[in-house]
This record gives C-alpha cells, sequence and structure tokens, in this order.
C-alpha cells in the first residue's frame, strides 16, 4: 500500500509555555487513506493534529519549531492564507457543535463565506454535502429546521458535510465519535472509510478497536513522540517498539 | 480490566498446555499399549476420548469468550490465534491416540512380525516434537522447535519406509496384512501428529514473532 504524501512532518516540536509537548515529530501522512493517532490522554495526539491547520496559533503561549509541508508547501511560511489553509484543511470535533441556525444554513456558511451567494449554486453543495455525509436522506424533509433539532449522531454528520462544503483536501477529526452511541458510531465510521476516496482524513481516537477498523496507517505517541508509526495491521498486529505492544494490548494508558 | 483479561489469558495458556499434554499422553500410552499388546492400557486411553472433547470444547468456548470480551490485539491476539492453533492439533493428536488404542484388541490374535520395526523409533522421534512443541508454547522460547525441518524429513522419512516395508510383509505372506495394515495407519497418524506438531510450531513462532515461517 503505497500513496503520495499530501502533509509531511520535519522535526516539529511545540511547546506551551515551558512544556514541550510535541518532541521531534516526522511524519508523513498518505493522500487518501486514513491515519489514526493513538496514545494515551495527554500525549500531544490532539495537539498534533491541530497543528495541521494551525489552530495552535490561537493559543498565546505555544511556541513551535520545525516544518509542517501540505502539498510539499510550508503552512507556517509568511503569508500563508491561515483561512485558505483551514479551507484546505477541514475539522471535526469532539462534541458535535453546529451553529444555532437552519441545517441549510450550517452547511451553506463555508461556501457563502468564501464568496459563493448564487442560491442554486448553494442549494447543489448543501445536498451534494449532506449526501456525501451520509445525512441527506435523514434530512431533505427539514433542511430549514434548527440544527440543534438533530439527534447527536446527525449533528456531527452535519459538522462533517459542513467542512466537505469547503471542498478541503484534508479532514481532520478529534475524537468525532466520543459523544456518541454505538450506532451513530458505526454510521460514522462507515462514512470516514467512504470520504478516504475523496479526501484525506486523520483521526484521533482514543477508542483503538475504531483506529483498528477506519484507518490505514497508525501512529502511537506517549509524551509528546511519535514512538511508532505504519501499517495499521502492522500496528495492531505486531508492534515494534514495546511501548506500542504494552499500550495497545493495556498494559498501561 | 485489563489485569482481569491478563489473568483469564494466562489460566487459558495454562489450560491448553495441560490440554497439549494430556493428549500427547494419549498417543504415548496408546503406542505403549501397541508395543506391548496390552488391552486393558489400550482400553484405559479409549476411555479418556470423551474428556479431551470436552476439553477441547471448554477451551475453544473460553476462548470466544476473550475475544468478544476484549477484542485482544498485538501479541495478546497472537497468543490467542496460536492456543487455538493449539487447541485443535491437539485435539487431533489424542484422537490420533484413541484411534491406536482401539486397534489393540483387533491385534491381539494376529501374528506379530519377527523383525523390529522402526515404528517405535518414528513414535520416539514425533513424540520428542510434541513434547518440545509444548514447551516452546509453555515457555515461549523458539529453541526448542528450530530445528522442525530436519526433524519432520526424518519422519517423513520413516513413514515411507514403513509403508514399503508393510507392503512387502503383506505380498510375502497374506496372514501379516491385518497386522501390516494396521501399522501403516498407525505410521500415517505418527506421520500427520509430526505434521500437526509443525503447525504449533509456525504458529508458536507467529505468536512470538509476530512473523509466519514455513516448515516444510
Amino acid at each position: 500500500m503505497t500513496s503520495e504524501p499530501i502533509i509531511s512532518t520535519n522535526d516539529l516540536n511545540l511547546w506551551y509555555h515551558d512544556t514541550h509537548a510535541l518532541q521531534s515529530i516526522s511524519m508523513t501522512i498518505s493522500k487518501n487513506q486514513v491515519t489514526a493517532l493513538i496514545g494515551p490522554s495527554g500525549c500531544g495526539k490532539s495537539t498534533l493534529l491541530r497543528c495541521f491547520n494551525r489552530l495552535n496559533d490561537l493559543i498565546d503561549c505555544v511556541k513551535i519549531r520545525g516544518e509542517i509541508l501540505l502539498d510539499n508547501e510550508n503552512i507556517h511560511a509568511a503569508g500563508t492564507d491561515v483561512v485558505m489553509l483551514r479551507k484546505k484543511v477541514g475539522m471535526v470535533f469532539q462534541k458535535p457543535n453546529p451553529f444555532p441556525k437552519s441545517v441549510y444554513e450550517n452547511v451553506a456558511y463555508g461556501p457563502r463565506v468564501h464568496g459563493i451567494k448564487n442560491k442554486g449554486e448553494l442549494d447543489s453543495i448543501v445536498e451534494q454535502s449532506l449526501r456525501d455525509a451520509a445525512l441527506w436522506d435523514e434530512v431533505r424533509d427539514r433542511l430549514h429546521d434548527s440544527a440543534l433539532g438533530l439527534s447527536g449522531g446527525q449533528q456531527q454528520r452535519l459538522c462533517i458535510a459542513r467542512t466537505l462544503a469547503v471542498e478541503p483536501k484534508v479532514i481532520l477529526m478529534d475524537e468525532p465519535c466520543s459523544a456518541l452511541d454505538p450506532i451513530a458510531t458505526a454510521k460514522i465510521e462507515k462514512l470516514i472509510d467512504a470520504l478516504k476516496q475523496d479526501y484525506t482524513v486523520i483521526i484521533v481516537t482514543h477508542n483503538m478497536q475504531q483506529a483498528a477498523r477506519v484507518s490505514n496507517y497508525t501512529g502511537f505517541m506517549y509524551l509528546g513522540k511519535l514512538i511508532e508509526f505504519g501499517q495499521t495491521n502492522q500496528i495492531f498486529e505486531n508492534p515494534r517498539e514495546d511501548l506500542t505492544e504494552n499500550y495497545i494490548t493495556g498494559r498501561f494508558g | 480490566m485489563s489485569d482481569k483479561f491478563h489473568t483469564e489469558l494466562n489460566r487459558l495458556k495454562q489450560d491448553t498446555t495441560e490440554m497439549a499434554q494430556f493428549a500427547r499422553d494419549m498417543l504415548r500410552e496408546s503406542l505403549d499399549a501397541l508395543f506391548n499388546q496390552d488391552t486393558e492400557k489400550a482400553l484405559q486411553v479409549y476411555s479418556r476420548k470423551k474428556h479431551i472433547r470436552d476439553v477441547t470444547i471448554a477451551l475453544e468456548d473460553r476462548t470466544y469468550q476473550l475475544i468478544a470480551l476484549y477484542q485482544p490485539m498485538a501479541k495478546d491476539m497472537r497468543l490467542i490465534a496460536c492456543t487455538l492453533k493449539m487447541i485443535t492439533a491437539a485435539e487431533r493428536i489424542g484422537r490420533y491416540g484413541k484411534d491406536i488404542a482401539d486397534m489393540v484388541k483387533d491385534l491381539r490374535d494376529q501374528p506379530d512380525f519377527p523383525q523390529r520395526l522402526p515404528i517405535p523409533h518414528m513414535a520416539d522421534l514425533v513424540l520428542g516434537m510434541i513434547d518440545d512443541v509444548i514447551v516452546a508454547y509453555k515457555t515461549e522460547n523458539l529453541d526448542p522447535i528450530k530445528n522442525f525441518t530436519s526433524r519432520d524429513d526424518t519422519v517423513d522419512a520413516l513413514w515411507l519406509s514403513i509403508l514399503r516395508e508393510m507392503l512387502t510383509f503383506m505380498m510375502e505372506n497374506p496372514q501379516t496384512i491385518t497386522r501390516s495394515a494396521y501399522y501403516i495407519m498407525v505410521a500415517r497418524y505418527l506421520e500427520r501428529s509430526g505434521d500437526h506438531a509443525c503447525k504449533m510450531a509456525e504458529n508458536i513462532h507467529y505468536m512470538i514473532t509476530g512473523e509466519w515461517i514455513e516448515i516444510e
């Protein structure tokens, strides 16, 4: 399984004040693949995920050294348009966070911000995004109802549709199923599998079975370091590092 | 939670080791009964068939429960996978013991061969392989199973040699047909038991290293 790279980090370091939260991370994320980041709480996996669309920029005390390349361009280069970066690298969070607006407006919001005003065009983007997020059939008759009336699983898929509406290349997911029941989780996992046809997905999860089910590649992080990175079946069947072995077999964490 | 899992996993491994030892003893004692024409011992081995079946089902059931409840990964998963294969192979070996034990009464009145046959030697080689497999599984050590390819080659050669020898006896003296035919089956069971030992060795290698090897 070889695939062209879309994101690579080179000796990436991050500090919160004096805390060295990411230590010399070098990894390559493959295009149109699902990459999972696993590790115990506080290992830096969410911090790493948030580096990919520079969400950590919003925290004052953060200092970053090292390189992150998206399509061979350094995302920290002077002149990088962070708004465009976050359009290319969308994000779905742990807790569904729809805007307190209608289903339609939630999805149309992004394209509208990026300049699309034509109603027909917006209608078509909304439908396609909702279809791609496997939500269309459930909400087609209630597009103008409040998004807050949807179930948790539907809200999370709406957030995914909202991310898809601006045509990202990469979708970051930070524990996207941890607030969902098993049936809603199964729908999101099925969706993740379908999304990799067109997008690259990077998912942070506490649930190792989920990482094993949905991802092609898995990175195991511990105390700010990327301990092991490889194909998912290798990581879960025969990890090379003892730390990985001990974590995934439940001997710590 | 995980402590409970590892405790249960260790207990499963220990019980599987005991079951393999039990099956190995069935084969050993059935051969002793055969070589010594000890029908009482043969009956005693034969009567263990229910026990080996019950233990097999109980161990398999516990293995599936551990998979369902804990979704084991990495070396835990490999131990479980290997354990399932061990259980299956050990049951087969135990059942060969039962089948050999069942022959003893039929051979009681059959004339014996004047020559010494290589079957006891073949039995020692195969039982040695089974013993080493059990030790390798129990101690998670590759050393006892490292020469299995050449050991299995010897067993295979003995099987062919015994087959030829028995055919010769049968052609020379039809009175030996019953015993020869039974001995061909015994040699065949031993050869199959050697193959089961090789299969177990491959699985133990995977359990310990995560890598597959082929013992041909």
